[in-house]
């Protein structure tokens, strides 16, 4: 089978300043501004081949080089080495609405956006309706108004409806789904999804991997630069999450002099256990979180309880959640917690615990305990925006028809 | 023919394109203003205007050459700024259209024709005024008016390649945006915009001058097309100017090429 788009271990170097500062460089260098420049590879030896129809997803840390690549696949900036060959029509949408003018109306827009993505005005005219249809009623009402009065949300809207109606036979796209409500995602991922049915070769960075798990069927991870890997979606994901999941979910503390804490208390151990289920390779909204602690009680006869909070990694506290107060004497106690699958919806959270006596004295708190990432999982859906809210509790929520009269 | 065809529909899209930016360019150049279009005829009046007071109060010259001071000075500064305003911006083009040049793709000359049209534009409203002055001081045009397209087209030549070479310097070292207010502010004086080289084209330096500063054939071409009777240079000095300006041209359009694939690298 003829490949359509083949990359030939493409390389690209920047120059950057030197990070080491020079002491005293010379009066010279100080005058021209001569810097020292570095070299820097942001892709390095990148080969792959992809199939008329292939939906490419592209995944990595930030800096990996996702967008570089995809600079180069667009033809933007040249690859310091190597070579590629795309065959048919490309069209790229790193950003939507490139080229808006804020001074002219969401009509002059549509034309001018759509020239510059390489639509030629018979094409734009055709699909005016449509396009403007796909961005909404609010669109069509200030059609012509000037851009710079658009909401944010009626820009992205706007620009991405344009983008929507290039035909091209590849596409390439950079996280633009990751903007605009909920709603508006849901049309745009519905778009994606019907130009891949259309044999489309598609190109798709993103960090949202759900999407990409839907929608591609062949994933190349990037890392600093290079080709982690390259093969089946499946597989890719799988080996990327497992990479994703040494998080430092448990301490253990040998020593009761260096163990955190003070003349009070100290802690001697901390785990964090996800529960997984079937082929679950991280802890996402399905798992249940099983927290277990000990810590050494230094003073005999004390009245102790432990309070727990855990904090989004905005800052905010989800919850705080308390033991009994118990009567303890000197030695380890153990406390345990099972927070129900369920419950915390994906994100990042910190776990912090203070130890307490008599209810109201906090003997230590031990901060930032646990550093946790929860994934989002999600069935039978075609929604793929971030689920807003903290929590994400199932609770029963029945819907039935009572009647079929009006 | 598969190929002639392609290329064909390459070069119909690229000029769509130029179209649709150089029409935005002109829209949005006067929007929230009052005077609108005024504006493009003010500058070169104000600057007429300046030049006269100095001219009757400062030296008691009111005619140049035979001819009305008012009709010399401001066919120069209207050829003037035709070629200084599209230098500049042509310059300037590939900076400021530096977040279209690291999001798409397109065929990157476009961006320094595209930049000429509002200069374009404004010249056609001073050419205007320029006939309603040859109305009043009585200067006649000939069929000579038929090589002003062929000046002009030459003007934006040049200043597009000049403009080329700029852009693409200042897209790595923005020392050469310094260059530029200089080239435009003593270029105006060593070239014969508020004078003509009447007193200096016999000199022996003057085809030297005309090779560097092909300005100087164009502008008294530029006059020549405008004012019946006016004819300062000969054949052979303008045809050096024009041959300078069309090499300049393709030097611009030469080192734009050279340079165009590493400008997202440093915008």
């Amino acid at each position: 089978m003829n490949s359509i788009v083949s990359v030939s271990s493409i390389s690209k170097k920047y120059q950057l300043p030197s990070s080491k500062k020079e002491v005293g460089g010379s009066f010279f260098n100080k005058i021209f501004k001569i810097n020292k420049l570095e070299d820097y590879w942001a892709v390095k030896d990148v080969s792959f081949t992809l199939n008329k129809g292939d939906k490419l997803g592209i995944i990595g840390n930030n800096g990996a080089g996702k967008s570089t690549l995809l600079k180069i696949l667009s033809k933007i900036t040249k690859p310091t080495t190597g070579k590629i060959n795309i065959q048919g029509k490309v069209a790229s949408l790193l950003e939507v609405g490139t080229g808006f003018h804020p001074e002219l109306s969401g009509r002059d827009n549509i034309y001018l956006n759509g020239a510059i993505l390489g639509m030629t005005k018979k094409q734009i005219t055709q699909q005016f309706d449509e396009i403007v249809e796909f961005a909404g009623d609010q669109i069509a009402k200030f059609l012509d108004t000037p851009v710079k009065r658009y909401s944010s949300g009626m820009y992205v809207r706007l620009g991405f409806a344009i983008s929507a109606h290039l035909d091209p036979d590849i596409l390439i796209v950079d996280e633009v789904l990751a903007v605009g409500d909920a709603d508006f995602q849901k049309k745009s991922l519905g778009k994606m999804k019907e130009v891949a049915a259309k044999e489309k070769t598609i190109l798709f960075v993103s960090h949202n991997l759900t999407a990409v798990a839907n929608l591609c069927n062949k994933t190349l991870h990037l890392e600093n630069g290079y080709v982690n890997q390259f093969g089946e979606t499946g597989e890719v994901l799988n080996h990327y999450l497992s990479a994703m999941q040494n998080n430092l979910l448990e301490q253990t503390f040998e020593h009761i002099n260096v163990a955190p804490g003070n003349d009070l208390v100290r802690l001697k151990y901390a785990k964090l256990t996800p529960s997984l289920v079937g082929n679950q390779l991280i802890a996402d909204v399905r798992s249940s979180l099983k927290i277990d602690l000990e810590f050494w009680n230094l003073i005999d006869n004390q009245n102790l309880n432990i309070s727990l909070h855990i904090y989004a990694s905005t800052g905010e506290c989800i919850f705080n959640v308390g033991t009994n107060p118990k009567i303890l004497n000197k030695g380890i106690v153990q406390a345990n917690l099972t927070i129900p699958s369920y419950f915390l919806n994906d994100g990042n959270y910190l776990v912090s615990f203070m130890v307490v006596k008599d209810k109201s004295i906090v003997l230590f708190n031990f901060e930032e305990v646990f550093n946790f990432e929860i994934a989002d999982y999600r069935e039978e859906t075609t929604w793929y925006g971030k689920w807003p809210g903290y929590v994400r509790p199932q609770f029963d929520f029945p819907i039935q028809q009572v009647s079929q009269k009006l | 023919m598969a190929f002639l065809n392609i290329l064909n529909s390459r070069f119909s899209n690229s000029f769509e394109l130029f179209l649709i930016l150089a029409k935005r360019d002109i829209s949005v150049r006067f929007k929230q203003t009052a005077l609108g279009l005024i504006w493009a005829i003010i500058k070169p009046i104000t600057t007429m205007l300046v030049f006269l007071f100095a001219y009757k109060n400062v030296t008691n010259i009111s005619n140049i050459s035979g001819f009305p001071i008012q009709i010399v000075i401001y066919s120069g500064i209207l050829f003037w700024n035709l070629f200084a305003n599209s230098f500049q911006s042509v310059s300037n083009s590939v900076l400021l259209s530096s977040n279209l040049i690291s999001k798409v793709y397109f065929p990157r000359f476009i961006i320094l024709f595209s930049a000429i049209a509002v200069s374009f534009i404004d010249f056609l409203f001073g050419l205007l005024v320029y006939f309603i002055l040859s109305i009043y001081f009585n200067i006649n045009i000939s069929y000579n008016l038929f090589f002003l397209p062929i000046v002009v087209f030459i003007t934006l030549l040049l200043s597009v390649g000049m403009g080329a070479i700029f852009a693409s310097f200042s897209v790595k070292k923005r020392d050469f945006l310094q260059i530029i207010p200089i080239i435009v502010q003593y270029g105006f004086f060593v070239t014969p915009i508020v004078y003509t080289s009447f007193e200096f084209y016999l000199k022996p330096w003057f085809k030297l001058y005309a090779i560097f500063n092909p300005l100087v054939g164009l502008v008294e071409f530029f006059r020549f097309s405008l004012i019946s009777g006016y004819n300062v240079l000969s054949l052979n000095d303008i045809l050096l100017s024009i041959f300078s300006s069309i090499s300049i041209f393709f030097i611009g359009l030469f080192v734009f090429y050279l340079k165009k694939d590493t400008f997202v690298d440093y915008l």
